[in-house]
């Protein structure tokens, strides 16, 4: 997700010479994409886009952290100005609140405090100008302080007023399906089951957990009692929540990436602090701090050798020490105690490696080639098969077309597969032959010319029970205002160019539109065979042409058979001609022990006219 | 007359010749019986033996030029005559086209990829587009509560779930393929995965059918410097030699550490303009294998490592300087007036 940060504001935690154009350059570089530097006036507001594992970056102080590790390691200067953290106030214990959790995953960490004396009023400008520059409008002090605090630590946090939690009682619960809550913003939300809800004492709802407060527990002008309520969710069930309910918000996108444990209490002392001083407030509660789950610090062993191995270069062992300090990991002996910022992020040695490598720049490592043993694998001659047949297709005048792998349902072949969640109508069936989607693009493109030749080579989707649909490949060519014998010329020209014989069947899709779907996975496997030399002869073939006379009944390879097989001279034969039912032949006879004689040529031109009015009854035309 | 005025006299003369007839008659002047030549041959019967000999010799050798030329400018003026004005604007026609074909701006992208790679013995293959979930995911550390596992981005198939490998997808990344290829249990691998991907997004930066080129390397001793090197290598033979590529931080959950792959602009060269963030564009994704994608692939990551970047094949080409494609979606339209351009 992209994060606004300003630079004036991370000056309140870093002091530096770098200028924002460094800072945005060095920040890419070593940590955080800054996709853009936005001039506001006096001030510069970088758009960031931070990585999901890294929700400890989603504020002021986050990304002020990082800059504390990069900016010394690129000569620059970064001095920490350590703000001390809020101190506990001390109140008066006047108020309850009686807090029952149904289900402790729900919330590992559950924080609380009742102020009184509130006095609402706008926040002061600094604040109000600050929100203003990363995009949140601001509303009143109390309002304006909960999300200043989210922006600067990355701790979302709620105030409700406390007056309108009926019965001065939580109960922190899943939603049961079909619940309704009208959430700040106005909208009435119905639930699916499984959101993170707070239920008081009246069995109303008043929190859409971790997303946003309900309109009915609302801090407003009229609001003298306030909760701050400051808690770490189970970032899993907000992610669902929230994706389900189609409301992302600042604190949703926060929560469920994971925010720091230990920041918890600060925060919330943070946050009173603030709030006696611009509202008047006073601590009017026990803390409730609620651990429901206990947290270990986070040991992982520095091992130097695999940060060398996998930098491929060596980076001095005080190199390494420093910059995993200056990121806040402290030393135990030969390993790092994990920041509680980073808990849910470094579990092994190759994120420490992540870490160190970074931070001392992928550019400042060489580029090398692959050496070693020569890889085992060679590649599959398929590949080569539809290079081949993609360039004679092309030099056949066709166009190569990539149509997309899915269809509507008008389009779907018989049991196509089905996508579960489609985007649109036009992508739900997977396509089970390439034809439908090659017409297609034929009808789209009938303007073009009188001809039209295009082929796709592609994989279709073929529905296997239990298991996945089988994938093969096909090549399919489609034409429009092509002859018959043309197209099927074309594609037995293919064959000859591959060295393959296959059969196939050429459809006749109406309005001149021809097409044919090739088994390619067939083609390949028979394709790119080693050639024979057959020597070449000494002596010359006769060569003639035939015409003779077909009735109806006969099929063109019949002759070819007959004609073929009545003498083992007859070397060559090729269709040349048509004309009614008068078919002319042109033939070779060639014998390469000897030179046929006009004599034996006669002679076996005798035998095919016996053996073709025998079998077939064709006739020489006379 | 003297030999060398004859020569010169002849040049003269023969500048001044328009037309076979005139040509003709050049010929009677100067190496006719009663010519000039004629004339200088008969003179050296005066002579001494040698002189003869010399002299004879220069002037056959004189005569002998003196035909060339003449036979030359014959062939000229003879071709202008056959040939008419309508035969000459004939040749200026252009020539018959034979029928052409093109491949799509896809194949040829891919053919370019494949031949980059090829010296640097990484092998073409390709895995299945439908595949299972295990393969797309879960083998590749990607966790069920992973953004990518969302159904907002991933295709998934209207089929029972596998009871090992899950849900069937059409794999949204060529990824899937890294620990198919791991489990040939061939070491040491370099793969050029090149697929067919789907994704439920569709505007002029996406495809819902697009396909994708995943590298992966595994063997022993490999590390980021390899990495930085292939990518390098491809980009300034892909894109130019003034292109650079720079790695960035980012997080893949299946390579640690991680990085997206930046090219500098190909308007700008790096400087900063408004097609580019900061003078770079984003090429795809990379990263050191993660351990326990080795795992899933059954490698042990305490003696293997590896490199992993799968970059969209279309998004790529599209980089290129020049190919001034401002929409994906052409791609797949399949008009003939765009597809010929290429």
């Amino acid at each position: 997700m992209n994060i606004l940060i300003s630079y004036s504001w991370l000056k309140d935690y870093v002091k530096t010479s770098a200028s924002p154009e460094e800072i945005a350059r060095l920040l890419s570089l070593h940590a955080f994409s800054v996709e853009k530097i936005i001039s506001q006036g006096k001030d510069d507001i970088f758009e960031i886009e931070i990585t999901p594992n890294r929700g400890d970056a989603l504020s002021v102080l986050g990304i002020a952290r990082e800059l504390k590790a990069i900016l010394p390691m690129q000569g620059k200067s970064a001095d920490w100005l350590a703000k001390f953290p809020a101190k506990a106030a001390k109140g008066e214990d006047k108020y309850n609140l009686a807090v029952e959790i149904k289900d402790k995953s729900l919330v590992p960490r559950f924080s609380a405090v009742v102020l009184d004396n509130i006095k609402i009023k706008p926040s002061p400008e600094t604040i109000q100008r600050r929100l203003e520059a990363v995009g949140t409008r601001a509303l009143n002090n109390v309002i304006d302080i909960t999300n200043y605090l989210m922006f600067d630590k990355g701790q979302p946090m709620h105030a409700f007023d406390y007056d309108k939690i009926l019965g001065a009682k939580m109960i922190m619960r899943e939603s049961r399906q079909g619940e309704k809550l009208t959430t700040l913003d106005g909208v009435e939300r119905t639930l699916p089951a499984g959101v993170i809800v707070i239920e008081d004492g009246e069995g109303r709802l008043i929190d859409l957990c971790g997303i946003m407060g309900a309109k009915n527990s609302e801090v407003d002008e009229n609001t003298k009692r306030v909760l701050l309520f400051v808690q770490v969710y189970d970032p899993v069930r907000i992610r669902k929540s929230s994706m389900a309910l189609g409301h992302r918000t600042e604190a949703a996108l926060r929560f469920e990436k994971g925010v720091d444990f230990e920041g918890v209490v600060p925060a919330l002392w943070e946050a009173v602090s603030f709030l006696q001083q611009e509202a008047g407030a006073c601590v009017a509660s026990k803390l409730i701090d609620i651990v429901n789950v206990k947290i270990e610090p986070k040991k992982v062993a520095v091992d130097y050798g695999r940060i060398n191995q996998v930098a491929g270069v060596e980076i001095k062992k005080e190199i390494v020490d420093k910059i995993l300090q200056n990121l806040g990991f402290v030393f135990n002996g030969t390993s790092v105690i994990v920041p509680s910022w980073r808990q849910g992020d470094i579990e092994i040695a190759e994120d420490l490696a992540e870490e160190v490598i970074r931070l001392y720049g992928y550019d400042n490592l060489p580029n090398n080639l692959l050496t070693g043993e020569v890889p085992r694998q060679i590649v599959e001659p398929i590949f080569q098969t539809e290079n081949k047949a993609r360039l004679y297709l092309k030099h056949q005048g066709f166009f190569e077309c990539y149509t997309k792998s899915a269809v509507s349902q008008a389009l779907a072949g018989e049991g196509a597969v089905k996508i579960a969640n489609p985007l649109n109508e036009d992508f739900v069936y997977l396509k089970t032959s390439l034809i439908p989607s090659l017409v297609g693009v034929l009808e789209k493109n009938q303007g073009y010319n009188e001809k039209i030749k295009i082929f796709e080579l592609a994989s279709v989707y073929l529905q296997k029970k239990n298991d996945l649909p089988e994938q093969p490949l096909r090549l399919s060519l489609a034409s429009r205002g092509l002859d018959y014998l043309e197209f099927k010329g074309i594609v037995e020209g293919l064959m000859r160019e591959l060295g393959v014989a296959c059969d196939f069947a050429i459809q006749e899709l109406g309005d001149q539109v021809l097409g044919v779907e090739l088994d390619f996975e067939a083609i390949a496997k028979g394709a790119g065979q080693v050639k024979a030399y057959v020597p070449i002869s000494t002596f010359n073939s006769i060569k003639e042409d035939l015409t003779l006379v077909v009735p109806p009944g006969v099929a063109y390879e019949k002759i070819n058979q007959v004609i073929a097989n009545a003498d083992k001279r007859v070397k060559k034969l090729e269709f040349k001609d048509i004309y009614k039912n008068f078919l002319t032949l042109a033939i070779e006879y060639h014998d390469s022990a000897k030179q046929v004689s006009s004599e034996q040529a006669q002679e076996i031109r005798k035998n095919i006219f016996e053996q073709l009015d025998k079998k077939l009854g064709v006739k020489l035309k006379t | 007359m003297e030999l060398k005025d004859i020569l010169s006299q002849f040049k003269d003369d023969l500048k001044k010749i328009d037309s076979l007839d005139a040509l003709e008659l050049m010929r009677f002047k100067y190496v006719g019986k009663k010519s000039l030549i004629a004339e200088a041959l008969e003179e050296i019967a005066k002579l001494s033996i040698e002189e003869k000999k010399a002299l004879g010799k220069k002037i056959n050798e004189a005569k002998q030029e003196i035909k060339e030329k003449i036979n030359e400018l014959q062939a000229g003026l003879s071709g202008a005559k056959s040939e008419s004005a309508q035969d000459l604007f004939y040749k200026t026609l252009p020539g018959k086209k034979p029928a052409a074909g093109h491949l799509h701006i896809i194949s040829q992208a891919i053919e370019e990829i494949v031949d980059i790679f090829k010296p640097l013995g990484f092998t073409r293959v390709r895995h299945p587009e439908i595949d299972w979930e295990h393969f797309a995911f879960e083998a590749l550390n990607i966790p069920s509560t992973h953004p990518a596992r969302d159904e907002w981005e991933t295709f998934f198939i209207d089929a029972l779930p596998d009871k090992k490998y899950g849900r069937q997808v059409i794999t949204p990344h060529t990824s899937n393929g890294q620990v198919h290829e791991m489990l040939r249990g061939q070491l040491p691998i370099r793969m050029l995965g090149i697929s067919r991907c789907g994704r439920r997004q569709e505007d002029i930066n996406h495809l819902q059918t697009f396909f994708q080129f995943e590298g992966l390397a595994v063997d022993k001793g490999i590390n980021i410097t390899h990495l930085k090197g292939t990518l390098d290598y491809f980009a300034k033979n892909f894109f130019g030699p003034g292109r650079e590529t720079r790695l960035r931080p980012y997080d893949f959950r299946f390579t640690e550490p991680s990085f997206e792959v930046d090219i500098n602009c190909g308007l700008c060269l790096g400087k900063g303009c408004k097609f580019c963030k900061e003078g770079w564009v984003e090429l795809g994704g990379a990263g050191m294998v993660h351990p326990n994608v080795l795992r899933a692939g059954k490698i042990d990551p305490n003696i293997y490592t590896g490199f992993a970047f799968g970059f969209g094949v279309e998004r790529t080409y599209m980089m290129k300087s020049g190919t001034k494609i401002d929409d994906i979606r052409h791609l797949l339209n399949n008009d003939l007036r765009f597809l010929e351009q290429f």
